[in-house]
């Protein structure tokens, strides 16, 4: 079941009703029974894929729980993730790689045709989670497997996260999933903010990236870099439109997810965009089940750098095979940010040795920073958006070379009403995230009179319903 | 935004009021473009019915887009006055016989007209596509202007199971209307604008075009027999209306009928049906094949369509004058 669907129009005033209606101690069955039905929704056999992943996990962690010597504990955490990353690397790249093999080895592959179902990637990293911290003794194992499923099947995340940890969840389920009435209105702000990024914003945006990209080679170079920037904001909107409807209805039923994306595009670095405003819950699994692990920042200069390498790409291949085709441009992808923080380390490094003074104003300095960081997580998209390595080379080529004469072609291209519409959108979006970078939005309107705030209220609602897109669109990260 | 702030929760009369003031703000939209599609309307059929001139009619006609090309241009003026006949043509693109009965229980409601001409496609009855999934068509559905009698038919077509709930619901909240992005477009179809072009065969075209308008082929017998049983409703309900019935297949370009799947199958079906009733298949198919007379694959053009209304159209619909078809008459 899709977010901006009239099924779940329906399907979320019935589950809040029902579950006010309920004793505490019966609400998070409802909910788990609610979470199957939003999983399996029309696709019932998507819930088999949650099911295996959910038993194998849980299964896993009695074991783990109860295993005393560590060696064992050790066998049995390495089979787990085995599995769940083996049956996740296996659903995205058993095929592709097989395709480009030699035809004489190929033939000997058989095909495995399967396409995992939507979220796939993100209740595997859950689980994988759930693993470790019971591994490293962080977690008790969960003995209630319907409380564990609730945990894996939660409908607000279950599609596209967050990547929300067991223990905080366990923790808030099992104390009553009582919702906090305090809370309400700021839930219900979120879940329709989020809407009007995901329907107004991104939709609107995904019409021009599409025509645009669709015929890369022909496209008129400035009507490439149009594209490419409204990607950034359509990408953007389409994932944390979803995060904030996911986190914002799962506040209506007294559990709080964690924040995933924190105004991305006013970070100052690279670093700063990955580690503490985009997708931040996939940047923290990363750092805690990863770099970490692999010795991060403590083991020497050379080491510091590799692990953020492997990170990067690590983080390529997840993505890879989200919506635009599996191919290596996820893996340039990956090693190009991974470039772009070793750069950054480097002259940070440099910089702290040889104090500079600052030239600039710290306004200015700061608002150079945001745009360089911008243009170059600009730069990346454009492999992540494209169907291969030599299609982004194409386009950013293109862009690069009409560069000089974008000034003329400026005056007189011919801009359409989406073009209009979308330049309209990117700016309230930036207006808004600005503000909100001051003093979160949230306080702001808290403080406006009523019919201010009202007015507000009913404006988004507005543009949701008339410019909204609706055509049913899936998000982007739900694709795998 | 998504940190969570903590405000009082809102007293239930303040929800109440801030319902109440959106529920009008909506109303407001809802009548808003009902009155645009009423601006911005032209080949919707139900918008033809709500806006026509006249309560009779000599002659309706229905059916899918290649009757369109009746209704292009002044087309349809000349022919009322080569037959000295009125005409109101309320055949739409890619609509089957549920569309069409749906129409036509519209029309009879306050209008009248003293023959029906019904030209059959046969991909309309192969597929729910050109049939329950056009009457929930978010598209043809913004283009619709609202009607208590149509809504109550898509609710009953829905409780039936042949549609999708969304669609009465579409209909009443009037959202695909409220949501069109092209408001205020002129709802025409675009390939009017080639009615004057000669085009040039080509047989992958018309394979292309036959797969689109053929997306389940014509393996399903029962699709195929489901569809007729609703034909056979329509034709008692312009029957009942007092309308008398010609069933026609309008001239196609042979590279076209080629390729189309089950086609003598479904002849032969629909000739049992009409001939329960009395009736012929007026079957024009194999006229015209001269390239010239289409703009497209499978489209009568300008040139086509004089041709048609010369040799057969004017001599049909003026009552009088027997139009000979594979050795069947028009009996009127």
């Amino acid at each position: 079941m899709l977010f901006n669907s009239l099924a779940f129009a329906l399907f979320l005033p019935l589950v809040l009703g029902g579950t006010a209606a309920l004793p505490l101690g019966w609400r998070w069955l409802w909910l788990l029974a609610a979470s199957l039905v939003f999983y399996g929704w029309g696709q019932p056999g998507n819930l088999l894929f949650l099911g295996g992943v959910t038993l194998w996990a849980y299964a896993f962690g009695l074991l783990l729980g109860h295993g005393r010597s560590r060696g064992a504990r050790r066998w049995l955490l390495t089979s787990a993730l085995l599995g769940l990353i083996g049956s996740l690397a296996a659903f995205k790249f058993y095929d592709f790689i097989r395709a480009e093999l030699p035809e004489q080895w190929a033939s000997l592959w058989p095909v495995l045709g399967i396409n995992a179902p939507a979220g796939y990637s993100f209740y595997t990293f859950a689980a994988a989670a759930y693993l470790i911290d019971v591994h490293r003794r962080e977690l008790q194992a969960e003995r209630n497997a319907a409380q564990f499923g609730l945990y894996m099947a939660w409908f607000p995340k279950v599609l596209v996260g967050p990547i929300a940890r067991a223990k905080p969840f366990l923790d808030q389920a099992r104390n009553g999933l009582r919702a906090d009435p305090e809370k309400m209105v700021g839930a219900l702000q979120l879940v329709f903010w989020g809407l009007f990024k995901k329907v107004v914003i991104a939709d609107n945006l995904a019409p021009v990236v599409d025509n645009a990209f669709a015929i890369a080679p022909y496209a008129a170079p400035l009507e490439l870099l149009i594209a490419v920037y409204f990607f950034a904001f359509q990408i953007y909107c389409d994932f944390s439109g979803i995060a904030d409807m996911a986190i914002g209805t799962s506040r209506l039923f007294g559990i709080e997810l964690p924040i995933n994306f924190r105004r991305p595009y006013l970070s100052r670095s690279v670093s700063e965009f990955w580690s503490q405003r985009w997708h931040i819950t996939l940047g923290q699994w990363f750092r805690d089940y990863l770099y970490i692990p692999l010795g991060g920042s403590r083991a020497g200069v050379a080491r510091t750098y590799l692990n953020i390498m492997i990170v990067f790409l690590v983080s390529g291949l997840w993505h890879a095979g989200l919506g635009y085709g599996l191919g290596w441009s996820f893996l340039v992808w990956g090693l190009l940010n991974g470039l772009y923080q070793w750069a950054q380390m480097g002259v940070s490094t440099l910089a702290a040795k040889l104090p500079v003074p600052s030239l600039l104003p710290e306004r200015l300095s700061g608002a150079l920073a945001i745009f360089l960081t911008f243009h170059l997580i600009l730069v990346s998209w454009v492999f992540f958006r494209a169907a291969s390595v030599e299609e982004a080379v194409l386009v950013l080529q293109r862009i690069a070379a009409a560069i000089p004469d974008l000034p003329s072609v400026i005056r007189h291209y011919p801009f359409s009403g989406e073009h209009a519409l979308g330049a309209g959108l990117i700016a309230l979006l930036m207006g808004v995230e600005m503000l909100d970078e001051r003093r979160p939005l949230a306080q702001r309107i808290a403080a406006w009179a009523r019919p201010w705030r009202w007015a507000l209220y009913y404006c988004v609602l507005g543009a949701i319903v008339v410019i909204g897109s609706w055509q049913g669109s899936r998000a982007i990260y739900m694709q795998f | 935004m998504d940190e969570a702030i903590a405000v009082p929760p809102p007293r239930r009369r303040t929800i109440l009021q801030f319902l109440t003031i959106g529920l009008g703000l909506y109303l407001a939209l809802w009548a808003l473009s009902e009155a645009i599609v009423y601006r911005s309307g032209h080949d919707n059929p139900f918008f033809k019915i709500a806006t026509a001139d006249r309560t009779h009619y000599d002659w309706l006609i229905l059916g899918a887009s290649h009757a369109m090309p009746l209704a292009f241009d002044d087309v349809e003026t000349r022919l009322e006055s080569s037959a000295g006949v009125s005409i109101i043509n309320l055949a739409l693109q890619g609509v089957g016989p549920l569309y069409n009965d749906v129409v036509l229980e519209r029309f009879v409601r306050d209008h009248s007209a003293s023959g029906l001409v019904y030209v059959v496609d046969s991909f309309a009855f192969r597929s729910a596509q050109w049939n329950a999934d056009r009457l929930a068509d978010a598209d043809l559905l913004a283009r619709t202007p609202f009607d208590l009698g149509v809504a109550r038919r898509l609710l009953a077509e829905s409780v039936s199971g042949d549609l999708p709930l969304q669609a009465p619901l579409a209909y009443v909240t009037g959202f695909p209307k409220i949501n069109n992005p092209d408001r205020f477009s002129l709802d025409l179809w675009d390939s009017v604008t080639l009615f004057d072009r000669r085009y040039r065969p080509s047989s992958t075209a018309a394979a292309e075009r036959v797969a689109y308008l053929y997306p389940q082929g014509s393996e399903n017998p029962a699709v195929l027999e489901h569809y007729l049983d609703m034909f056979d409703g329509l034709l008692d309900r312009a029957e009942a209306a007092g309308m008398s019935v010609l069933v026609v297949k309008l001239p196609l370009p042979s590279s076209f009928v080629a390729g189309l799947p089950g086609e003598a199958d479904f002849n032969a079906a629909l000739e049992e049906k009409l001939a329960s009733r009395g009736l012929n298949l007026l079957d024009f198919t194999d006229r015209m094949q001269d390239p010239r007379f289409y703009f497209d694959s499978d489209h009568l053009g300008r040139q086509g369509v004089e041709a048609l209304a010369t040799e057969i159209l004017v001599p049909l619909l003026r009552h009088q004058d027997p139009v000979e078809t594979d050795g069947k008459t028009a009996a009127e």
